[in-house]
């Protein structure tokens, strides 16, 4: 019993057994929780996706463009031709609205704009990084429809992003572009699906207008 | 134990050349219970004024540090004195002269260890944790020099939404993984072999905190035969484990400058003359530690004269490497007829920047060959003077190697010449400040001597051994298994 | 009587003020303390990097997160022809000393953004040089003036324009009324002054500018007895001897003639040529010469006399009687060289005869140029290789005589109101008249200025001008063709054009610059104002066939007597001694007159000889260096003209021995936040008497020393450097002579020893384009106009003088200058030297060292072979910098954009990324240019055309030495010259295989074999 008082200081209560496998388990939980938390919290699936700011004017993609058909390049006409998918100027709004609801009040931003001259600020959604130059024209003359990357548009009462628009997401279609391509005369047909699988179509395509998207740094870095 | 130990008398030398006569490693009269009490003493006993002196001193010279890191990450790296063409300066300069630094524990614990160099167990925890400081010092300069440090962690391949790796092909990466692997490994090797030491500790612990804090470290340790079999094979596992590294580590950290196609960095010699010189200069910063420490918490009669002599026969040896290297280097830029390998030798030598040049030479050729002297291996004096020089030397080496190359490459255009702006200097102090005040907390807080070890090349280890009483490094029939178990 | 009524419509409009309470006046309210500094910007300024910046490391993680809302702001109506985000191109014109540059200003959504030649005139045809470019930069300088500013009794009132209209109308009638205006070209205001002065008959009209070309002007009249203007034509000439003149760079149709020089030295496809430069200090002409001495200023007369004595006595050249004294004065004094290059000359002129050209430089006197017209016309050059325009304005005093009098009438109080409309003659005015002091005392004075100047300091009236790309105007170029200058963005601080302030001084009420320049055309005889005619002006810039007639004129005995008279007396000054020495005042290449003083990219820009940056310096050759015992980056004393400046000494090459040289431009005190202090005043050195060249200087070491901001180092290092140096020039520039070439084309590969190169990695494929580049050493002069360019096309930092300093400036392009001697020869041997350059960007390596070493892969090879720099991904261990062989790459240090103004920040080019701190930078061929027209020509399927992409530097390079395209097609320019014997790569031997190639230079001297070919005896660079 003596030996065995003198030998308590050497062991441990029994309780601590418990301790070593906590401990691990522990850790081991607590990192993996913390990368995934991290990792997609920051990722632009959590950060960008479902973004839809309040515009100063209540446009309806879904009126404009489900309901009564206008093709997008009615407003946004530059998008074969330049970078950018202009957002068209108020003129184009009151080619219509100088007739059609030309009294509602929640058209003043618009009316008001046209006699003043000044702008309406419109809140960008779709937004890249400054170092990204994104190129609407090499994309629809080649036959990616608007659908891939902003989505349905023509059922959306506000407009929100629904793509990641992360690089990981372009390089996904720079890689297999076949997934998404469609024929140049149905590029803003956003409820357009292909007669046979897509993939065919895909890569017919491609074969014959010989698409081959480029993964080079520069292509969006410059 | 106390700081009035007198300097050792004639009886303490253990230094004799004498074959016949084996050399104790543990002089004095110390029985395994002197042993404990010393060096536990160091640690249970409050420490001596001068303790408190260097440590206000290098932990504010640590502030230092953190307030230059502070001001380069708000600022950008123009508050250094780098730029084109040298785009690296100290902060490189300081990462290899603290990795080449972390060399000598673990080849002293390792490397001595598997050769039966029984001698070495007196300063190995001492240089193992010497080890580990360097190595955090080292760790902050690859950190701190990228032009955007929040986006080190692109460094590491982690999956991302740019899905992008990084360039396996750069040498930098390469060092990410070896500077890594060497730091896990001696931290572990280190806290390994202080386990039996820290039960020692917790046992002798007077007050509660002491009690769970080091029993909390010493794992349970019980000291029984199990463990002890458990313990010893582990420990040589892990200096298996840990030999490569001591070569590898710094044959990378030489990769990126080999890698590269600069004149005076593109060369094959690098990996071998590195590690050399690493070990140069971790047994230069060992013995520029080991003697005020020894001196001052009175371990003479455990770290011996003789552990000192054997440590200036090692850099007397390695100094002589790094000499041969250096002057290869040079027969190799002539001999090849590469002009402009030549030219960055010539300009080293007689260029803006041979001032930098005859320093390295000076100190770490011609001050290591007093070594032959017996007089210069076991004066304690002469010997901590000349491992100094050899530290200040070891550094202007990774200076010379890192500026005076990158100052004048290929075009003249593009030449320049490189001046440390207030900011390097002062980082580049305070990286000592941090080593330092690392060290004098290990000193302060954990056994710096391998108590169990020193045991067991003790005279008293060998009772059952008649005709061997008190043969310390007796190389005889006692065989690996046989020390291990 | 008018400062009465002044008074009186002082005390009006105060009252009128107070009455309202106008925030204007509330303001000036507020601020009327004398000489209160109060308009200032905020004091950050580009040059203070060394302060704490903002950017910590807290913000820089936040921007992981979701960006910041961003809003969209459309035209409510957009204009006619306008798409967003697709940049447009205007052709418009600049005047500097009165004649008109051609430009095409590209606009990117209303913000003009870079400025380029315009193809169609004839003093662009394409080109730009780097001062012209730098011109968008001062559009949007912040400092420029903002407001009318009243001085009185020390006080400052902030006006504006009714004020001053309304007050205007009464200040120029009467006597004692005066206009200073600058040299110009404009028919408009030709004819607002016509009609300024019938409004004021009484009223004086007075053009000065500091630098000019009034001697040759001088010079004609003396050989003709009118006033004529030269046009040298170098396309046709065999022989170009150029006397102290710098005919591709500093003449106003400089990019013509180098655009003509490099055409005709190509050894392939050229006429050949052989320059002759006899000159004090390296010019850029001086740089290409294939035979050229170094005389002092002062003794280039004697040179010139040598020669046309030469030619007389021993090659029997027929002078017109009137100036056969030209000939005869033997100069004993001269030295071997001179004697050497005289016979050379004059051998090689009369076997070239009507061949040949001599040139003069605006420095020397009426007499030379008379001489130098002399032998032209005997040489039969008139016609072929020179020909004659009238004078524009032949009744118009030397600017020199124009000054000197409205010093004197203001000195007599003749002068009761004075108009100056630009310049600044408060500060480049000769130093004798001490004119600033007596514009004080001129009761009434206006300045109209961009800036709110050393000048406008002094005056009582300071007027904010319009820049020359805000404002309607129009001018004449070098031959005369008339150049419309149309605006391409309002007037950014509401100023006015010289035309339009003109309009109110001549009581023409105050009228738009549109009207004023319609009015002038459509009075303009011959040219019908109709609508499509006036389109098709503005398109093009220029009007078609508007050159004037050239003239053949008489000479004129009478003159030709004096002429000779004159070089006489010249020839009678002896040669400067180290006691003595000769000081040469020379208009800054960068800066030119001062007038650009506050443009960071030319005060950053290095000088092409000395790689001085943000100073002027005291230029000596070594051997004077150490006569004089001063040393390189020491601070001389010069005493000059009664006047005595600390200068810092840049000892170089090549200066003309006892012969300093220093630039004139700098020292300003109120350019503006970027300009103030730079360098040191020489103007005060500048004398009516020696405007150009003042002898008898006295030069001595202070001792102190000063630090120049070099972006290479010094011609003097240690001697292992030196030696090293002079070795490898040999290797890395090549060159050879026309002889040698032709004898053995190969003969620039005789030097390449290495073994054969085996490359580690697998060779990329290329299945479309890869591009590649050659530049042409042979026709490169070394103008610096390339790296404006890409300053301006790639949004490129200006860092300030410490930073170069301390060896961090960022332009991409680097045009290495090597001086060539003798091998062997110490720095302390070598007086003399040659010099070369070589422009030097990223080579774009086949097997790019960088693209290895970057541990983040944010350098890559590209599949048209291009080694991308990814500015998003670079963390920044700057390790592809120290394994870069060329160390092209360029490092942003800090944030150099942190403290620009938002005005300096709409020059940015929306299609490069703005670099933030810690990330490398470097060139990419353009690649903003490259993708653009890869995504048009894709767009409608067709292959991308050869010379369809442009990268700024070659867009704007004069002599064309810049060739880009596709190395996949054989038959693009720059596969062909690829294939040319001259065609090498710098470093081949690394195996590193650049992109870029170089043609080597071919000089044509008259003995074959220059010693630069031997010198390049330089072996085996295995690489390491």
């Amino acid at each position: 019993m003596n030996e065995d008082k003198s030998n308590d200081i050497f062991i441990f209560p029994r309780w601590t057994g418990i301790l070593r496998p906590a401990i691990a388990a522990g850790a081991l939980g607590g990192a993996l929780y913390a990368t995934v938390i991290v990792a997609f919290g920051f990722s632009p699936w959590a950060t960008d996706v479902g973004y839809a700011p309040v515009q100063p004017v209540p446009y309806s993609h879904a009126l404009h463009v489900g309901q009564l058909g206008m093709d997008c390049r009615y407003c946004h006409n530059t998008v074969e031709h330049t970078a950018a998918a202009a957002i068209p100027p108020t003129q184009t709004c009151m080619n219509c609205h100088k007739s059609v609801r030309a009294a509602s009040e929640r058209l003043i931003p618009v009316f008001e704009s046209y006699s003043t001259g000044m702008p309406v600020q419109w809140i960008r959604v779709h937004d890249l990084p400054d170092f990204v130059y994104f190129n609407h024209s090499a994309h629809v003359r080649r036959g990616v429809g608007c659908v891939s990357c902003h989505g349905r548009i023509d059922t959306m009462e506000v407009v929100t992003q629904v793509k990641p628009l992360s690089m990981s997401w372009c390089l996904d279609c720079h890689r297999n572009p076949e997934r998404h391509l469609r024929p140049v005369e149905f590029i803003t047909e956003l409820d357009w699906v292909p007669d046979d699988d897509q993939l065919v179509l895909g890569r017919r395509l491609r074969e014959t207008k010989n698409i081959n998207p480029p993964q080079d740094c520069n292509t969006c870095h410059r | 134990m106390s700081a009035t130990t007198t300097e050792p008398l004639s009886y303490l030398d253990n230094t004799g050349d004498d074959p016949t006569v084996r050399a104790r490693l543990v002089v004095g009269d110390n029985d395994f219970h002197a042993v404990t009490n010393k060096v536990c003493g160091i640690v249970e006993s409050p420490q001596p004024r001068l303790w408190w002196v260097a440590f206000a001193i290098s932990s504010s010279l640590t502030l230092v540090l953190l307030a230059m890191i502070a001001y380069l990450v708000t600022t950008g790296i123009g508050v250094w004195g780098l730029m084109i063409p040298v785009g690296w300066g100290y902060a490189i300069v300081n990462f290899v002269f603290w990795v080449g630094i972390g060399h000598a524990g673990t080849l002293i614990s390792a490397i001595l260890f598997l050769l039966r160099q029984r001698w070495r167990t007196s300063i190995n925890r001492f240089a193992e944790g010497m080890t580990i400081f360097a190595v955090v010092c080292a760790g902050v300069f690859p950190g701190i020099h990228v032009g955007r440090v929040w986006f080190a962690y692109w460094l590491a391949p982690i999956p991302n939404q740019m899905s992008m790796w990084p360039n396996f092909r750069s040498p930098l990466l390469w060092d990410v993984f070896a500077v890594g692997t060497y730091a896990t490994v001696s931290l572990l090797f280190w806290y390994m072999g202080m386990i039996p030491d820290l039960a020692a500790l917790r046992d002798r612990a007077k007050t509660k905190i002491r009690y769970y804090a080091y029993g909390l470290l010493a794992l349970g340790w019980r000291s029984s035969n199990r463990h002890w079999h458990r313990f010893e094979f582990a420990y040589l596992l892990l200096a298996a484990l840990a030999t490569p590294l001591v070569l590898s580590v710094h044959s990378v950290v030489s990769f990126d400058f080999a890698v590269s196609i600069m004149p005076g960095w593109h060369t094959t010699i690098f990996p071998p003359y590195f590690v050399a010189g690493a070990i140069f200069s971790g047994f230069a910063m060992v013995v520029t530690l080991v003697i005020p420490v020894r001196r001052i918490y009175g371990l003479q009669e455990i770290i011996t004269k003789r552990h000192l002599e054997n440590m200036a026969k090692i850099m007397l040896a390695t100094g002589t490497m790094v000499g041969f290297a250096y002057s290869t280097e040079f027969f190799i830029a002539w001999y090849s007829g590469n002009t402009y390998e030549a030219f960055t030798f010539m300009n080293r030598a007689f260029g803006p920047y041979a001032w930098a040049y005859w320093t390295m030479v000076t100190c770490n050729v011609l001050v290591p060959q007093v070594f032959w002297m017996k007089r210069f291996r076991t004066n304690t004096i002469l010997l901590w003077i000349a491992s100094v020089l050899i530290n200040v030397g070891m550094w202007f080496e990774r200076f010379v190697i890192v500026v005076s190359s990158l100052s004048r490459d290929y075009l003249p255009t593009s030449w320049g010449y490189y001046r440390p702006s207030i900011v390097d200097i002062l980082t580049f102090v305070g990286s000592f400040g941090l080593f330092f005040t690392l060290f004098l907390l290990f000193v302060r807080f954990l056994p710096i001597v391998g108590m169990a070890e020193v045991k067991g090349v003790m005279p008293q280890a060998h009772l059952d051994r008649p005709g061997h009483r008190g043969h310390g490094d007796y190389h005889g029939d006692i065989t690996g298994t046989e020390v291990l178990s | 009587m008018s400062s009465m009524n002044h008074h009186n419509g002082m005390a009006y409009w105060r009252s009128l003020d107070e009455l309202e309470q106008t925030a204007e006046f509330r303001e000036a309210v507020g601020r009327e303390f004398p000489n209160d500094d109060w308009d200032r910007l905020p004091p950050a300024t580009r040059r203070q990097f060394l302060k704490v910046m903002g950017a910590s490391l807290a913000l820089a993680g936040l921007t992981a997160c979701r960006w910041p809302k961003e809003e969209i702001v459309p035209f409510a109506h957009r204009p006619e022809g306008r798409t967003p985000g697709v940049p447009q191109r205007f052709a418009t014109s600049m005047e500097i000393d009165g004649v008109a540059l051609g430009m095409l200003v590209t606009s990117f959504d209303g913000r003009p953004i870079k400025a380029e030649g315009n193809p169609l005139h004839p003093d662009s045809l394409g080109a730009l040089s780097a001062v012209a470019q730098a011109e968008i930069l001062q559009l949007y300088d912040p400092d420029r003036s903002r407001r009318l500013l009243l001085r009185e009794g020390g006080q400052q009132y902030v006006k504006d324009w009714n004020e001053f209209e309304s007050l205007a109308g009464g200040l120029f009638s009467g006597a004692g009324a005066a206009v200073l205006a600058g040299a110009f070209s404009s028919p408009t205001l030709g004819a607002l002054r016509e009609r300024f002065l019938t409004a004021h008959p009484e009223a004086r009209w007075y053009e000065y500018e500091p630098i000019s070309r009034d001697n040759e002007r001088e010079g004609t009249r003396l050989v003709f007895g009118s006033m004529v203007r030269i046009h040298p034509h170098l396309g046709g000439a065999e022989v170009v001897a150029c006397f102290d003149a710098d005919p591709l760079f500093d003449h106003p149709a400089a990019l013509r003639l180098v655009r003509e020089f490099a055409a005709a030295r190509n050894p392939e496809s050229g006429t050949g040529g052989r320059l002759y430069v006899g000159e004090s200090g390296f010019s850029l002409t001086g740089v290409r010469a294939d035979h050229r001495v170094a005389v002092a200023s002062s003794r280039v007369p004697a040179l010139l006399a040598a020669v046309a004595n030469s030619l007389v006595a021993e090659h029997g050249l027929e002078l017109p009687a009137a100036a056969a004294g030209f000939a005869g004065a033997t100069d004993h004094s001269a030295t071997d060289d001179e004697r050497h290059f005289v016979d050379l000359l004059a051998a090689d002129l009369m076997t070239h005869r009507s061949r040949s050209v001599v040139l003069v430089g605006p420095r020397q006197a009426p007499a030379v140029h008379a001489l130098a017209a002399v032998l032209n016309h005997a040489l039969g050059a008139t016609g072929s290789t020179i020909t004659y325009t009238a004078d524009p304005s032949p009744d118009r005093p030397s600017h020199l005589e124009a000054i000197s009098d409205l010093a004197r009438r203001i000195q007599d109080d003749e002068i009761e109101t004075l108009l100056i409309l630009g310049g600044n003659p408060a500060y480049d005015a000769p130093a004798d008249l001490d004119f600033a002091d007596l514009l004080a005392g001129v009761p009434v004075s206006i300045h109209l200025s961009l800036y709110d100047d050393e000048t406008s300091k002094l005056c009582t009236w300071h007027l904010p001008a319009s820049h020359s790309l805000e404002s309607w105007g129009d001018g004449a170029a070098w031959d005369g063709t008339l150049s419309l200058r149309q605006p391409l963005i309002e007037p950014l601080y509401g100023g006015r054009s010289a035309i339009e302030v003109l309009a109110i001084a001549a009581d023409d009420g105050p009228k738009s610059g549109y009207e004023l320049v319609r009015e002038s055309l459509s009075g303009r005889s011959g040219i019908p104002i109709s609508g499509d005619f006036w389109r098709r002006a503005l398109r093009d810039g220029v009007v078609g066939q508007s050159a004037w007639e050239t003239v053949a004129p008489p000479t004129d005995p009478a003159g030709l007597a004096s002429a000779v008279d004159g070089l006489r007396e010249l020839l009678e000054v002896g040669r400067p001694t180290t006691e003595h020495p000769e000081l040469v005042l020379v208009p800054d290449a960068k800066v030119f007159d001062g007038r650009f003083a506050n443009n960071g990219w030319l005060q950053e820009l290095p000088d092409a000889i000395t790689k001085i940056t943000w100073d002027n310096a005291l230029l000596i050759s070594p051997a004077t260096a150490r006569d004089i015992g001063v040393s390189d980056s020491e601070v001389a004393s010069v005493e000059a003209r009664g006047a005595t400046l600390d200068l810092p000494v840049c000892v170089v090459p090549g200066m003309a021995r006892n012969c300093a040289a220093v630039a004139l431009g700098y020292g300003r005190a109120a350019a503006g936040q970027v300009g103030n202090g730079v360098g040191v005043d020489t103007y005060r050195f500048r004398t009516t008497a020696a405007p150009g060249i003042l002898s008898g200087v006295a030069i001595r070491g202070t001792g102190r020393s000063y630090e120049l901001a070099t972006t290479q180092d010094h011609f003097a290092i240690d001697t292992i450097g030196f030696s090293e140096r002079n070795l490898r020039v040999a290797d890395l520039v090549r060159e050879t002579s026309l002889d040698a070439y032709l004898e053995n084309p190969e003969i620039i590969h005789e030097q390449e020893h290495h073994p054969p190169l085996i490359s580690l990695w697998k060779d990329h494929e290329y299945e479309g384009e890869q591009w590649g580049m050659a530049i042409d050493l042979n026709a490169c002069i070394g103008c610096n106009a390339c790296i404006v360019a890409c300053q301006a096309e790639n949004n490129i930092p200006v860092v300030g003088r410490q930073q170069v300093l301390n060896q961090r400036e960022m332009q991409w392009i680097r045009l290495d200058r090597y001086f060539k001697t003798a091998p062997g020869v110490t720095p302390d041997e070598v007086d003399d030297a040659e010099i070369v350059f070589q422009p030097m960007t990223c080579v774009q390596c086949e097997n790019a060292p960088c693209e290895q070493v970057c541990p983040v892969a944010a350098t890559q090879h590209t599949t048209d072979g291009l080694n991308a720099m990814v500015y998003n991904r670079c963390i920044g261990t700057r390790y592809c910098s120290n394994n870069c062989p060329y160390k092209v790459r360029r490092f942003n240090f800090f944030n150099y954009h942190k403290d620009l103004a938002d005005t300096t920040k709409m020059q940015f080019n929306p299609d490069v990324t703005v670099r933030s701190r810690g990330v490398m930078e470097k060139c990419t061929f353009c690649v903003q240019r490259i993708e653009a027209v890869r995504i048009a020509a894709r767009n409608d399927n067709r292959p991308i055309a050869d010379g369809e992409i442009m990268p700024a530097c070659a867009q704007t390079c004069p002599a064309e030495a810049i060739t880009f395209g596709n190395l996949n097609d054989r038959s693009s320019d720059v596969s062909r010259s690829r294939e040319e014997h001259r065609s090498y790569a710098a470093l081949a031997e690394l195996n590193i295989r650049p992109r870029t190639h170089y043609l080597a230079r071919v000089n044509n001297p008259v003995d074959g074999m220059p010693s630069s070919v031997e010198g390049a005896g330089d072996h085996g660079k295995e690489s390491g």
